[in-house]
């Protein structure tokens, strides 16, 4: 990202020392809802972490498994909601509320491509999922609408530029983790790095044909990662209005149409 | 290296990554939008800016400090968490500068928090920034930036220095001032 902006940017290891650092630095708490709902959010995703693929490895598999990743991708926001609240911050109560409109905004189509995902290969199995792409080839070639539109809602999901104005830190005071230090800061940056797998991971699985081992499958998230770093370098930041405009109608409509093109091939038109 | 890494890593850790807090009380402020963006790039050095003060552990105070502002600094010094480092930038905190005759400008900010470094200069360069951090780096190094080690023994003598500028404070002692009625 420091090479967009031409400039040198810090040693690949600055993330250990902040993390290290913030370990050693003295913390304040807010009380037991500040605490519980930090670690609620990272139990969240951590659980959601074990029901997805990586390569072939998938800790907790079940047959049903995208419906559950869906219900447990919940656990993480509405945790970091609550901590939150307990932090009693002004700046808390605006990033909660932009955190959820932006959430509400990228449901829909979100909901839109795993249905349609779902009706075209005819599984909710993560794992088989993959495997049927592996036989058919990937996901965004047979479903190509579907594959823009979650490209298209992909920043908003990670919370990267042009959708960083939950934590807009020129407006609202880095809005959500204003109130945490410490080592509430690292359970909060483990918990967003985790969500940001847990996003291309759900990408790679659903749509680039997942991957035969763990490798090629780090490589294709890395990829994706790479290209998301490149947006988030070289973009402003939406207002709210803007950014739920925008997920409602360009990743919506094509979301639908996708659905509805999968809907008649799939022969339940 | 390594070794020190192993050592001492809460150390370490604490050199290069400050997280700075900036309080733009006076004209210092125009010379850090250069430094923290691409021009000069402090993110090399591990110093970022941060919004709030409850993850800040750097906090630089550039330009002249009013009696007004004061509280301010005092409040958001209080709610950094501890070690925090302290830099007054230019010479207005130093010895109150070109303002030195000022009724209403602190002359000596050290009185009312403890520094644990100066930028001396009307302004300081952006390079100065940059010394100033490697300055920081070696007395963190050997454990001789202690400002908020000192803050923490002798409140009483900065709480008194603090009083007698703002009057009554409105919020409570960070810590134990030693006569039980205050």
């Amino acid at each position: 990202m420091a090479r967009i902006h031409w400039r040198y940017g810090p040693p690949l290891t600055q993330p250990v020392i902040d993390i290290i650092k913030l370990f050693h630095q003295k913390s304040f708490s807010h009380g037991v809802i500040f605490e519980l709902g930090l670690i609620l959010s990272l139990a969240g995703s951590v659980v959601t972490l074990l029901f997805i693929p990586i390569g072939t490895i998938c800790p907790l598999n079940v047959a049903g498994g995208l419906l559950v990743v869906l219900y447990l991708m919940l656990l993480a926001p509405i945790g970091i909601a609550l901590s939150g609240g307990g932090g009693s911050n002004p700046n808390i109560s605006i990033g909660i509320s932009r955190k959820m409109l932006l959430a509400l905004s990228y449901e829909v189509p979100f909901l839109l491509v795993v249905l349609t995902v779902m009706i075209h290969y005819k599984t909710i199995s993560l794992v088989s999922l993959v495997e049927l792409q592996r036989a058919s080839g990937w996901g965004i070639i047979s479903l190509p609408l579907t594959g823009i539109a979650y490209f298209l809602i992909l920043p908003a999901m990670l919370g990267i530029r042009p959708f960083d104005m939950v934590e807009a830190p020129q407006e609202i005071a880095s809005g959500l983790k204003v109130e945490y230090s410490g080592k509430f800061l690292v359970v909060y940056y483990i918990e967003h790095a985790l969500r940001r797998f847990i996003v291309i991971a759900l990408f790679v699985n659903l749509l680039l044909g997942g991957a035969g081992e763990p490798f090629t499958f780090l490589v294709k998230m890395l990829v994706v990662f790479v290209i998301c770093v490149c947006i988030n370098a070289v973009f402003p930041r939406f207002r709210m209005e803007q950014a739920i405009r925008f997920n409602w109608t360009w990743p919506t409509m094509l979301a639908l149409a996708g659905l509805v093109i999968a809907c008649i091939w799939g022969g339940y038109g | 290296m390594l070794t020190k890494w192993l050592k001492q890593p809460q150390k370490m850790g604490d050199k290069y990554s400050l997280w700075a807090i900036y309080f733009c009380t006076g004209c210092g402020i125009i010379e850090v939008p250069p430094v923290i963006t691409s021009r000069w790039d402090a993110e090399r050095f591990g110093v970022i800016p941060v919004a709030t003060p409850r993850q800040a552990n750097l906090f630089l105070i550039t330009g002249y400090v009013s009696v007004k502002t004061l509280k301010a600094i005092i409040r958001t010094y209080e709610q950094m968490p501890e070690p925090k480092y302290t830099v007054g930038f230019g010479s207005c905190p130093i010895n109150g500068g070109m303002y030195w005759d000022s009724y209403n400008t602190i002359k000596h900010l050290d009185k009312y928090i403890p520094i644990d470094g100066w930028i001396a200069g009307c302004m300081p360069r952006p390079e100065a920034i940059f010394i100033a951090v490697t300055h920081l780096w070696t007395l963190i190094d050997k454990g001789m930036a202690t400002g908020y080690k000192r803050y923490r023994e002798k409140y009483q003598y900065y709480r008194k220095n603090q009083e007698k500028v703002l009057g009554k404070l409105t919020w409570p002692p960070q810590f134990h001032t030693g006569n039980d009625d205050v």
